[in-house]
C-alpha cells in the first residue's frame, strides 16, 4: 500500500512501512515525520537493581496487587505473582490490518494469556518495565480472557528509562455475562515513543470499565478497537491526558455496536500545557442488526498555554435507524471567574490551578471502581502541575 | 484615636479595555469595629468598589490609593489581600464543578495560614472549626460535601459565603449585594450570621441596593455612591431617608 522512494531510518529498523500525514488516521501524528531515531529490537543487559527501582515507580506499588512483570518486552517469571490466573505462553497473532499492528508483529513479540475463570477480587497489574540502554524497540502482545461469569481487574502499568520505542498489542475477551475492569497508566520514560493496540470482544450481557491516563513519553499512539459480539453488552471508555513541554498523544478509537442493545461510553479529559498536542479520534460504528444502540462519545480539552493544541476528530457510523447516538468535544482554557473566586479566599495561583486541573480530570477517573487504584490516579493528578 | 484599617483615597477605577472611568475620586475611611453600608443605585459603581479592593483582574487604578492596616494593598494578588484578611462575600457565587465544598474550605484556611506563617489546621481540627460554623447557618454536611456552589439555590449560595466568611475569619468583609435573590426568611438567617462575626477587631462594608437588609444588619455609617464617587454619608438614619426618597436627589437624577 505504501510505495515509498527511500526508507526512514526507523524504517529500516522496524522493517515496516510508517503512515505519513497523508494516510487520514495519522493526519496528526505522521509518525514518519515523528519517529526520527532507529530502533532496532535489539537485546540488552539488564541489572536487576534497575528492574527492582522502576517496580517501585509504579504507582500501585504499595497496593498488594499480583504481578505480571514484563522487562523489555519479556515476561520476568521470577519478578511475577498471578497465583489462581492462568498463564500461558501461547498468544495467538491479531489478525487486523493496522500499523501498531504491524510494528509489533515485525519485533516478533512475546507474552502470555491471562485468563480469569472465576470473581477475582485482587487485581493483577501488568506492569511494563522498560531499562536505560542504547535506543531500541521493544514489544509484546498479551491477551486477557474473562470467562462467562467472571471478573477481573486488571492495571496495566507503563514505565521506563531512556530512548525507546515500545509497541504493544493486547487482545482482550469478555465473556457472556462477565466484567473486566482495566486501568491503563502509560508514565514511560520522557524521551519514549509509546505505541498501543487493544482489540476486545464483548460476549452477551458483558460489562467493560476501561480508563487509560496518559502522562508519559514523548509520542504516544494509543488505538482501541471495541467490538460488541453479543447484545445487552456495556463498555465505559474513559481516559485522561496530562500533557507538558513538547508531549504528544494520538488515541483513536473504534467501537463496533454489531448486535442490538448495547451501550457505549467514551469520555476523554485532556490537560495540555506549553507546547504539548492532544489528539482523540473516535468512530462509533452502528451495524443495521445493532438497533437501540446507546452510543455516546465526548472528549474535552483544558489547554494551560497558548502554543498547546488539542484536535478532536467523533465519527458517527450509523446504519440502523432505532438508536441513540451523540458526540461533543469541546476545548477550552482556565475559567477566570474559577481562579479569582479560589484565589479571592487565599489560594496561591498555582494551587487554585492545580485544584481545577485535579477537578477536570477528576471526572474521568469517576468511572474507576476500584478505590485504590482511584485514590493513586486523583494523588497524582494533585501533584502533576508542580512536577518538572 | 482608632487608626483606620481601610483607608480609600481619591480612588479612580476604569475598565482595562475601556476609557470610561468608574470609580471617579471615591475616598473612604473604615476603622475596626465599624460596618459600613454602601448604597447607590445600578451602575453606580458599587461593585467595581468591591472587585478592587478584593484584586479581581481587569480593573486599572488610575489615581489614588487603598491603604489597608497601613499597606498599600493595590499590587498585591487576592490571595495575598485574602491572607492578610480581606474577604469578598459575593453577589454571584461562583460554581466549581469537581471541587467538594471541605476540600475547597480546607486549602483555602490553610494556604491563609501558611501565608501568615500560622499552624495549618490539622483535619480534625478543620472539620470541628466548620462543623460548630455549618450548624448555625444551617448549612447540612451534605452540602459541604457537594462541589462548591454546584446546585446550590439562591439561599444556599449565600449561606455558603457567609459560612466562607465565619471559616475564614477574616478581619475586613465586603459584603456585595449579599441580600439580592433571598426571601425574608433567608436574608434572617444571613443576616444573623454576619451580625455574629461583628465583632471590635472586624470591620464590614455592606453593599447593597436596598434599605431591607440595614434592618437586620444595622450600620454605623451610610454612603451614598453616585456616579462612581460618595455623595453623602451620614448615619443609619440616611438609610431610611433613601428609601423613602430615592437616590434621585441625592444623584441629582430623576428616579
Amino acid at each position: 500500500m505504501n510505495v515509498m522512494v527511500s526508507r526512514t531510518p526507523a524504517e529500516e529498523a522496524l522493517g515496516v512501512a510508517l503512515p505519513s500525514r497523508r494516510a487520514e488516521d495519522w493526519k496528526w501524528t505522521d509518525l514518519r515525520r515523528l519517529i526520527t531515531g532507529a530502533y532496532a529490537p535489539l537485546a540488552v543487559e539488564v541489572r536487576a537493581a534497575d528492574i527492582d527501582r522502576m517496580i517501585a515507580a509504579s504507582p500501585f506499588a504499595k497496593l498488594g496487587f499480583k504481578r505480571a512483570v514484563f522487562v523489555n518486552g519479556a515476561f520476568d517469571a521470577l519478578r511475577s505473582q498471578v497465583s489462581g490466573v492462568a498463564v500461558s505462553h501461547a498468544v495467538p497473532a491479531v489478525q487486523q490490518d493496522e500499523t501498531v499492528i504491524a510494528i509489533n508483529a515485525a519485533l516478533k513479540p512475546k507474552g502470555v494469556t491471562l485468563r480469569f475463570d472465576s470473581n477475582s477480587d485482587v487485581p493483577v497489574e501488568l506492569l511494563h518495565v522498560t531499562t536505560d540502554s542504547v535506543a531500541r524497540s521493544i514489544a509484546t502482545r498479551n491477551r486477557i480472557e474473562v470467562a462467562d461469569g467472571a471478573s477481573a481487574t486488571i492495571v496495566e502499568t507503563h514505565v521506563g528509562e531512556g530512548d525507546y520505542l515500545a509497541a504493544h498489542v493486547t487482545e482482550i475477551e469478555i465473556g457472556a455475562g462477565a466484567r473486566l475492569d482495566r486501568v491503563k497508566v502509560e508514565q514511560e520514560s520522557a524521551k519514549a515513543t509509546h505505541l498501543g493496540h487493544v482489540v476486545v470482544s464483548l460476549g452477551k450481557d458483558a460489562v467493560m470499565r476501561d480508563f487509560t491516563l496518559t502522562s508519559g513519553a514523548a509520542l504516544n499512539r494509543q488505538n482501541g478497537s471495541i467490538a460488541f459480539n453479543g447484545t445487552g453488552g456495556d463498555a465505559r471508555i474513559a481516559g485522561a491526558y496530562m500533557l507538558k513541554g513538547k508531549q504528544h498523544a494520538d488515541t483513536k478509537l473504534v467501537i463496533d455496536h454489531k448486535v442490538p442493545h448495547c451501550v457505549s461510553r467514551e469520555l476523554y479529559k485532556v490537560v495540555l500545557d506549553d507546547q504539548a498536542r492532544g489528539i482523540f479520534q473516535g468512530k462509533v460504528i452502528v451495524r443495521p442488526d445493532a438497533q437501540k444502540t446507546d452510543g455516546k462519545q465526548s472528549s474535552h480539552a483544558l489547554l494551560l498555554s497558548e502554543t498547546a493544541e488539542f484536535d478532536a476528530k467523533p465519527e458517527l457510523e450509523i446504519y440502523a435507524d432505532d438508536v441513540v447516538c451523540g458526540h461533543g468535544a469541546t476545548a477550552g482554557d482556565l475559567n477566570h471567574d474559577h481562579m479569582f473566586y479560589l484565589k479571592s479566599r487565599g489560594i496561591p495561583d498555582a494551587e487554585a490551578k492545580a485544584l481545577l486541573i485535579a477537578a477536570f480530570v477528576g471526572e474521568a477517573f469517576d468511572g474507576i471502581a476500584h478505590e485504590g487504584v482511584r485514590e493513586a490516579l486523583v494523588g497524582f493528578a494533585d501533584t502533576w502541575l508542580v512536577k518538572a | 484615636m482608632v487608626t483606620e484599617m481601610l483607608f480609600v483615597e481619591n480612588l479612580h477605577v476604569k475598565l482595562e479595555d475601556e476609557a470610561r472611568e468608574i470609580l471617579k475620586g471615591l475616598t473612604l475611611s473604615v476603622k475596626p469595629g465599624e460596618v459600613h453600608a454602601i448604597m447607590g443605585p445600578n451602575g453606580s459603581g458599587k461593585s467595581t468598589l468591591s472587585y478592587v479592593l478584593s484584586g479581581r483582574e481587569g480593573y486599572e487604578v488610575t489615581e489614588g490609593s487603598v491603604t489597608y492596616k497601613g499597606d498599600d494593598i493595590l499590587a498585591l494578588e487576592p490571595n495575598e489581600r485574602a491572607a492578610k484578611g480581606i474577604f469578598l462575600a459575593f453577589q454571584y457565587p461562583i460554581e466549581i464543578p469537581g471541587v467538594a465544598t471541605m476540600q475547597f474550605l480546607k486549602v483555602a484556611a490553610n494556604a491563609q495560614r501558611k501565608a501568615r506563617g500560622e499552624k495549618e489546621f490539622t483535619t480534625p481540627e478543620f472539620m470541628r472549626h466548620v462543623k460548630e460554623r455549618a450548624a448555625k447557618l444551617n448549612i447540612s454536611q451534605d452540602m459541604l460535601k457537594r462541589p462548591v456552589n454546584v446546585g446550590f439555590s439562591g439561599g444556599e449560595k449565600k449561606r455558603a459565603e457567609i459560612l466562607q466568611m465565619a471559616v475564614l475569619e477574616p478581619s475586613l468583609c465586603i459584603l456585595d449585594e449579599t441580600d439580592s435573590g433571598l426571601d425574608i426568611d433567608a436574608l434572617k438567617l444571613v443576616a444573623e450570621g454576619v451580625n455574629a462575626l461583628r465583632s471590635p477587631e472586624r470591620a464590614m462594608i455592606v453593599i447593597t441596593h436596598y434599605q431591607r437588609l440595614l434592618d437586620f444588619i444595622v450600620p454605623d455609617f451610610v454612603h451614598v455612591l453616585s456616579d462612581g464617587k460618595i455623595v453623602k454619608s451620614g448615619d443609619k438614619s440616611l438609610a431610611l431617608q433613601l428609601e423613602e426618597k430615592g437616590y434621585a436627589e441625592f444623584t441629582g437624577k430623576a428616579a
